[in-house]
């Protein structure tokens, strides 16, 4: 019957950010919020373990104003309950801060079994939350994990790295960051979302979790954001045989050095 | 005035669209080619509680309300046209039975028909000298049992794979004729579907004229209300569900006309940059974002309670002028390529004829639109 | 347009065959899309196929009005067929309007004799850039050698001869056009993909591949360079029979239209009024698109200088059947839906495209306007 805590992030939905050609500048107006995409899998994982094994979830958000608009969303999608921290110093937060402010409400709010974040946000992906909360709480870390199983008090895990996979138990309380492919989350059903609003939602204020100014100052500082813009080459092979096809493909590759 | 969805309305918008881009993009070229019931979309539909929006949560509904309702329609219709008009002549039947039903039909009919198990359809049109509704050639004669339908239905959505109608019939005793309305268990005797007509789009959604050879129903089948409050009320809320379907189908047509235009290179630059491909986009844009405004209004007054009739009439009126338009334009944006069955403007084309259509005396929507005036 | 009986008695041979040959099949053909070869047997005799050739080449050289009443009553019973008819009277018109006799009676023989030809400009990159062709055409003793690629090409799978505008001096651009006879079956000239389509379903429409084909230097027609100069010339002449073909689909809708209502209607329930005056809007923009189609058809015969009216006839043309074809499914609600009258508005939906998009047209005609208009300037100044 694990306790389960998740950690994610409301960030801009990418797509609907516009990059102004001449300067690659961002305009973000009319972007809408989502839960990060790696932490929606976070989510998913803890609610099936939970489906599982019972137990329950939470879930914990720090970020700005905009904060109060994931709650909803986050809890029709499995957690029994919400937890957030609405402050202006997300705004320019680095992970430092972030995992300071995190690590911190964690502690006010009692022991998890299993802590559970996204690999890296879909915005800046530092992979740096999962790391950072662990060291911060004095518990192991197991990251790059596409698969999770728990039985009894041991979470084992497979690891994904570059070049090799590791299969790993922790026994006791672990904070995990989990890949993309760990799991498909579920669509929300109507009555799942309807029921989001049946749900508690708990503010923490920032000042209440005893952190020291210097806790609240970004070591990295971000100097500019700008556009990325892939050119597309839009080159097309349409000879009759396929054979032909392949063979111009191959000599454009090797032409730039791909193979 | 709030023009914004709640925050309900946002998340559920969202989990419609990713549930279209999911379990519908997959099939809808296939089922746009064969023509096939799309049965395995069915429990999806069902598990994700889109079949029973506007119903009680007694009966394992949502009670969601029309705004939600057209909501979830626009958003299925972005994706799989065919799947909302299933949906939407579904919903019309459950609706009726829903607000005019006994409770014994209710309760028999309304948890399977939430859970994806039996679907319904409105059979309503006919042939006959006028076009569309009445005067009702079928005809309904009183036993001591119940009554004994007998006559035919046109173009009857969901046919063939509904399992329960509601069917607007006029009773023979009374002078003059009164029309009334029953739910008929599709495996009733008597109850016969004609072959299956092919449709120019909407491919997927099963039309088929259904004859009523004396079949007999019980008392509680009929539903109790005045047929042509039950026709009138059902069918201003399929206006919107429908309208709901153009817009959705319209604005999938815009945004991959658009993309196109944006790659297509033509005379050295992308043919988007061309001021009169821009004027063709931003007409179209105009239109479906005017028309999503006046349906949404329209939604909003039927949750407020208020009289919506006129309101729906002006957006299907609208439409039925400007739906086509959307297509034909976005297809000539894409030239060439929005000719070719093999990109997906040619099946949206069809598809929106569909959602458009006046099956009403054509002058109906105009009708009631100029007699609120003044 | 008061018309002559020599034209009445063709016009009423030509809806003969149509409804003999043309409508009986249309729906079968445009289900299947299927291209539909029974047809040039049956036309075979008629030489409608060479209704444009002069008599000197064995053709029957109908003047434009009797070839637009000819199209009207094609594509009246099934603008697919009537598309088959359509390019290939384009794929003609190039060597109507140059050539020399040595090549227009080569060209014309095998079309007399009851095959079709094809015009080859469109490329996946040159679309309504016609200039950006890219097919090239290189100069190899007495012969030319041809390498590319067309796609778009209507009747490309059956015809016997083509018009293919490749080029000669890619340097140039539009400049270095030139335009060939290519023969079928001439070796590295191959057939492609065949596209399926939203309407004309039953017309060919093909990709046309060249790989080192070899032709030889006596069917470049015209001179090098002269290649876009006789696309548009052949466009010219070709746009008044396309507005011709949108008039019978235009006029099929209503009378289908009609057709119902009449079944549907009987004694005390005429149509409402709205029905009756969408009906009348129909017919009047039908009869105005006919009237400027055969306005231009008579230009072709009568003038060499006539773009503007040609583009003006296809873009009205074209504009209106999208429009009437799209009532109609509207006005006869399921029915039109479920039967012929959506065909018609698959099928209108191509008028507004081919041969010039209707935005080219409007570029033409205004390109027309102010050339004009600069000319006014200059007399006055």
């Amino acid at each position: 019957m694990p306790n389960c805590l998740v950690c994610y992030k409301w960030t801009l939905d990418e797509r609907d950010i516009k990059i102004n050609p001449s300067d690659l500048s961002l305009d973000s107006s009319r972007a809408k919020g989502k839960i990060s995409d790696f932490d929606r899998m976070a989510i998913e994982e803890a609610t099936l373990i939970v489906e599982k094994h019972g137990g329950a979830v939470e879930a914990l958000s720090y970020g700005t104003a905009a904060v109060k608009q994931s709650l909803k969303d986050t809890l029709s999608r499995g957690p029994g309950k919400a937890y957030w921290i609405a402050d202006a110093s997300a705004e320019n937060a680095d992970a430092v801060v972030t995992t300071n402010v995190l690590a911190a409400a964690i502690k006010k709010l009692g022991s998890y079994d299993l802590i559970l974040c996204g690999e890296g946000s879909s915005d800046a992906f530092n992979q740096q939350t999962a790391p950072r909360i662990a060291a911060l709480l004095g518990l192991p870390c197991l990251s790059f994990v596409n698969k999770l199983s728990i039985t009894e008090d041991v979470v084992s895990v497979t690891r994904k790295l570059p070049d090799r996979t590791e299969e790993v138990s922790v026994r006791g309380p672990v904070v995990v960051s989990v890949l993309s492919e760990i799991n498909k989350p579920r669509i929300p059903s109507l009555k799942q979302v309807l029921g989001a609003a049946k749900k508690p939602n708990q503010e923490i204020k920032i000042a209440d979790l005893g952190l020291k100014p210097e806790d609240l100052q970004p070591k990295t500082v971000r100097r500019s954001v700008k556009g990325f813009v892939m050119q597309r080459k839009n080159v097309i092979y349409k000879e009759t045989n396929l054979a032909d096809n392949v063979a111009k493909l191959k000599e454009s590759l090797a032409a730039e050095g791909l193979c | 005035m709030n023009f914004k969805l709640t925050e309900e309305q946002q998340l559920i918008q969202q989990s419609a669209r990713e549930f279209a881009k999911e379990y519908l993009e997959p099939l809808v070229a296939k089922m746009d080619e064969t023509r096939e019931f799309p049965r395995e979309v069915i429990k999806p539909l069902a598990d994700h509680d889109f079949l029973g929006l506007h119903l009680s949560a007694e009966s394992g509904g949502v009670e969601a309300g029309c705004v939600t309702y057209i909501t979830v329609i626009e958003a299925i219709s972005r994706s799989c046209g065919s799947v909302a008009s299933i949906m939407n002549n579904h919903a019309m039947a459950s609706y009726a039975i829903q607000r005019w039903g006994s409770e014994a039909v209710k309760k028999q009919c309304l948890p399977a028909m939430v859970k994806g198990e039996v679907l319904g359809a409105f059979a309503i049109y006919e042939h006959g000298p006028t076009p569309g509704i009445g005067p009702m050639a079928v005809v309904a004669t009183k036993t001591d049992a119940g009554y004994v339908l007998k006559g035919a239905k046109a173009y009857v959505r969901n046919a063939g794979k509904a399992g329960v109608y509601v069917v607007t019939a006029v009773t023979e005793a009374d002078r003059p004729k009164t029309a009334v309305a029953f739910v008929v268990d599709a495996q009733t005797a008597g109850v016969k579907v004609g072959e299956r007509i092919a449709t120019m789009g909407l491919r997927g959604c099963p039309v088929a004229h259904v004859v009523f050879d004396n079949v007999v129903v019980p008392q509680g089948a009929l539903l109790g209300g005045r047929g042509t409050e039950i026709v009138n009320r059902t069918l201003a809320l399929g206006a919107l569900a429908e309208a709901a379907q153009t817009v959705g189908i319209g604005q999938a047509a815009i945004d991959h006309a658009a993309a196109y235009a944006k790659q297509r290179v033509q005379f050295g630059m992308p043919v988007f940059n061309f001021p009169a491909v821009q004027a063709l986009l931003s007409d179209s844009n105009i239109d479906c974002h005017v028309a999503r405004l006046a349906l949404y209004h329209a939604a909003q007054l039927v949750d407020d309670g208020e009289p919506f009739e006129v309101e729906s009439a002006m957006v299907k009126s609208f439409l039925a002028r400007l739906g086509s338009k959307l297509l034909v334009d976005s297809c000539q944006v894409e030239g060439g390529m929005g000719f070719v069955e093999n990109m997906p403007l040619p099946r949206l084309f069809r598809d929106i004829a569909g959602t458009t259509l006046l099956d009403a005396p054509a002058d109906t929507p105009e009708r009631a639109i100029a007699m609120s005036i003044a | 347009m008061i018309f002559t009986p020599e034209q009445l008695e063709i016009q009423k041979a030509a809806r003969e065959f149509v409804a003999k040959h043309v409508i009986p099949q249309a729906a079968e053909y445009d289900r299947s899309g299927e291209f539909p070869s029974y047809l040039l047997g049956a036309a075979k005799e008629s030489k409608v196929f060479a209704m444009a050739i002069p008599k000197k080449y064995g053709g029957l050289e109908y003047d434009s009005i009797t070839q637009a009443l000819v199209c009207e009553e094609w594509s009246y019973g099934c603008a697919g067929m009537g598309t088959t008819l359509g390019a290939s009277m384009l794929g003609t018109d190039p060597l109507l309007v140059v050539g020399t006799p040595e090549q227009r009676k080569m060209y014309f023989a095998p079309i007399v004799d009851g095959g079709m030809a094809a015009f080859g400009l469109t490329e996946p990159g040159a679309g309504s850039d016609a200039g950006a062709v890219k097919t090239t055409a290189v100069r190899s003793g007495n012969e030319y050698i041809l390498n590319g690629t067309k796609c778009f090409i209507t009747n490309g799978g059956y015809a016997s001869v083509y018009l293919i505008v490749a080029s000669t001096d890619l340097s140039k651009g539009l400049k270095g056009l030139s335009a060939f006879i290519v023969e079928k079956g001439t070796p590295g000239f191959t057939v492609g993909t065949v596209e399926h389509k939203l309407g004309i379903r039953s017309s060919n429409t093909v990709e046309l591949h060249f790989k080192d084909a070899h032709v030889p230097a006596s069917n470049l027609v015209g001179a090098e360079g002269e290649g876009m100069k006789i696309a548009m010339l052949t466009l010219d002449m070709a746009r008044p029979p396309v507005a011709c073909a949108a008039v019978g689909i235009a006029r099929r809708a209503i009378d289908e239209c009609l057709k119902h209502l009449t079944e549907r209607f009987t004694g005390n329930y005429p149509p409402p009024q709205t029905v009756q005056f969408k009906l009348a809007e129909m017919h009047a923009q039908v009869e105005a698109a006919r009237q400027m189609a055969h306005h231009a058809m008579r230009l072709r015969d009568t003038t060499t200088s006539y773009s503007m009216e040609s583009a003006i006839s296809k873009l009205i043309g074209g504009d209106m059947v999208m429009s009437v074809t799209t009532q109609a499914v509207s006005l006869m609600g399921s029915y039109g839906y479920t039967s012929v009258i959506e065909k018609l508005m698959r099928d209108a939906k191509i008028m507004q495209i081919y041969e010039g998009t209707n935005q080219v047209q409007r570029l033409v005609i205004g390109r027309g306007l102010l050339t004009q208009a600069a000319k006014h300037m200059q007399k006055a100044v």
